[in-house]
């Protein structure tokens, strides 16, 4: 009995509960030279859904030539599908690995207590895409969200002359997607005679897309336009669209711009993309963690010690307007 | 040492150490070291609390493709109770644990007594479930009250507790599982059903049962994952449902019943997060890591299915 209440009491004196500012697991900001010095020079990119065509052939695709050009080591890690929990966990195994630096898509606000732990083990850290103002990171290079729903409302307003019923889909759930339907509802409240027939979920799904489309086609033989926000709501609408002989009389605007989102405007399937510049979140987000290992810009003797970052804080890298007019410009880049 | 080769339990250790020993030598700064392997087994966590409820239906013959929904559905159900309503963390918890544990009725319900294929029940379920978690979270619940994320983000000998909690679930369940004439009806109705049944065993009764105590436990799974997030995700548990049958197969349960012990779960999902970490340390690219993953599990299974082959071959002859 005496055994197991000792054993009792150095468990519960060995138990230690979080802070309570909200830093769990943050210990003292370190120089990020540690980080930087010894082995040979790595940046890694953490994502979710690392094998979406849009990340590979923009985010990835400019990391790697990044990492050629300045003769450094790049990895891309993260889980295939969109899985928060697992980029967590990819990025706290990856800390213990001690890369020269981390750039890290924010794809939700839970990243945030993951990215101020590496932050707190002297690992320079950018987050790109959306950010994670709850979080310590570096820099922030990416799109304002809440913009791209704003674009996509005026569009669809001045295509529609004012009236008539609209619908738009996306992945529900995500904070950024989430952001983009306020900006875009809070442009169509001031229309009364804009009606939202809905909110869908497509899953990020190019049939999911088209099956929604269809079926509100056949509920709102009105229906007067579709805004998507998933790089596969574009291509999922303009099909159920066309099948139902409709194009150009349904207005479309969407986001990303893939080859088949660029033939689509071409087309005049898609009336607007709303496209963001995902090649300079990280080509500039990899340039500013090189700057901050190797000190490029020093603003005093000791940046670290003063509290100062050497790179910018946040960067909003803009969106890109294309419409069937300079659309060529885009597919023959 | 042949018969003991035999048993899935012990071959997958065999595995285990022997691929943990390849990556030390591979990697000796990174992977041999208590922060690595702490982080790994914080990392399955999660996934092995709800592989055990898998384990425990798999050995009686059905399975549950809803528990990844349950996941985010618990979790967002315990934020909206604490920020929306402003419900204490203990009453929060209950009102989770208590949804999660009627999802699990409604399953076994329909498909005990009113013979509803798991299959279809469970992946409706599912569909239904994660409607709802997006329903309550939107697009997440934060600023979840202190003593709600302490649960997960405390620490015990340096360890965070998760991973004492999945020790304990395990534990627990093991012993049941080995020791209880309640829980080893299982193995008889996975066996062979009809003989149970008129063996006098209340298969309808413990199915139901089943589904009860396996969503019951993909609910506290939830929590533990809001707790240690420290924001409600509807869309998280998203897949965890196959990876966990494919954890729980690994550990030695069979889709036809009968087969299974609970510590094969446990070593199933050790396996898996084993080679996770071995490719994040590797830079294994993300584009491979499912092909690798896929192709090392077939292997695993191939391999040992083989090996057991080949011993009772052996022991046949002898």
């Amino acid at each position: 009995m005496k055994k197991h209440l000792a054993l009792l009491v150095i468990l519960l004196t060995s138990c230690e509960l979080p802070p309570r500012d909200g830093t769990a697991n943050v210990g003292q900001k370190v120089g990020v030279q540690a980080a930087a010095s010894g082995t040979e020079e790595e940046y890694v990119m953490i994502t979710t859904a690392v094998t979406m065509p849009m990340y590979v052939n923009h985010d990835q695709a400019t990391f790697k030539r990044w990492g050629k050009e300045r003769n450094v080591k790049v990895s891309i890690l993260g889980p295939a599908e969109w899985d928060v929990p697992a980029q967590i966990n990819t990025i706290e195994e990856v800390i213990g690995t001690r890369p020269s630096g981390l750039l890290i898509n924010g794809t939700d606000p839970a990243i945030g207590p993951v990215i101020d732990k590496a932050v707190a083990a002297g690992i320079p850290t950018v987050v790109y895409d959306s950010d994670i103002p709850n979080s310590r990171r570096d820099a922030f290079l990416g799109t304002d969200w809440y913009e791209i729903g704003r674009m996509q409302g005026e569009e669809m307003v001045r295509l529609l002359g004012g009236k008539g019923k609209i619908a738009y889909m996306g992945i529900l759930g995500l904070t950024n997607m989430e952001t983009g339907f306020r900006g875009l509802l809070d442009v169509l409240k001031k229309y009364p005679g804009i009606e939202v027939v809905g909110k869908f979920d497509d899953k990020a799904n190019v049939e999911e897309a088209a099956r929604i489309t269809a079926d509100l086609l056949a509920a709102h033989p009105d229906l007067a336009g579709l805004c998507g926000f998933d790089s596969n709501s574009g291509p999922g609408i303009a099909l159920a669209v066309k099948e139902a002989r409709k194009a150009g009389k349904v207005k479309i605007t969407t986001v990303d711009w893939e080859p088949e989102h660029l033939q689509l405007v071409r087309e005049g399937v898609i009336q607007m993309l709303a496209g963001q510049k995902r090649e300079l979140f990280t080509w500039y987000g990899a340039q500013f963690l090189y700057d901050r290992v190797h000190q490029t810009n020093r603003l005093s003797a000791n940046d670290v010690q003063v509290g100062v970052t050497n790179i910018p804080t946040s960067v909003n890298t803009g969106l890109l307007r294309i419409t069937k007019k300079n659309v060529d410009e885009f597919i023959n880049r | 040492m042949k018969q003991l080769l035999q048993e899935r339990t012990y071959s997958l250790t065999l595995t285990i150490l022997l691929v943990g020993i390849g990556a030390a030598v591979a990697f000796p700064q990174t992977f041999p070291t208590f922060g690595n392997w702490s982080q790994l087994l914080l990392n399955l966590s999660i996934d092995t609390i709800v592989a055990v409820g898998m384990m425990l239906l798999l050995v009686s013959g059905v399975f549950d493709l809803s528990v990844g929904s349950v996941v985010a559905f618990a979790g967002g159900i315990a934020a909206y109770a604490m920020i929306q309503l402003g419900w204490s963390v203990g009453l929060a918890v209950g009102l989770a644990l208590l949804v999660s544990a009627a999802i699990g009725a409604v399953n076994g319900y329909l498909i005990a007594y009113q013979g509803v294929n798991p299959m279809i029940q469970t992946l409706a379920m599912m569909g239904i479930v994660r409607g709802g978690a997006l329903v309550i979270s939107g697009s997440g619940i934060q600023n979840l009250p202190y003593w709600f994320t302490a649960i997960s983000q405390s620490r015990l000998l340096g360890v965070q507790m998760p991973v004492w909690y999945m020790l304990l679930t395990v534990s627990v369940f093991a012993f049941l599982m080995h020791k209880t004439v309640f829980f080893r009806r299982y193995y008889y109705i996975g066996g062979n059903e009809k003989a149970a049944d008129l063996s006098g065993i209340r298969v309808r009764r413990m199915k139901l049962y089943g589904f009860v105590l396996t969503s019951l436990l993909a609910g506290v799974a939830g929590l533990l994952l809001t707790s240690r997030l420290g924001t409600a995700l509807p869309t998280a548990g998203r897949g965890l449902e196959l990876r966990v049958i494919t954890a729980v197969i690994l550990g030695g349960a069979s889709l036809s019943g009968g087969h299974g012990k609970i510590v094969g779960a446990l070593l199933g999902a050790v396996f898996m997060g084993l080679v996770s970490n071995i490719m994040v340390l590797a830079r294994v690219s993300g584009y491979w890591q499912e092909i690798i993953l896929g192709l090392i599990l077939i292997t695993a299974v191939w391999t040992d299915m083989a090996l057991q082959k080949r011993l009772r071959q052996s022991l046949h002859r002898a």
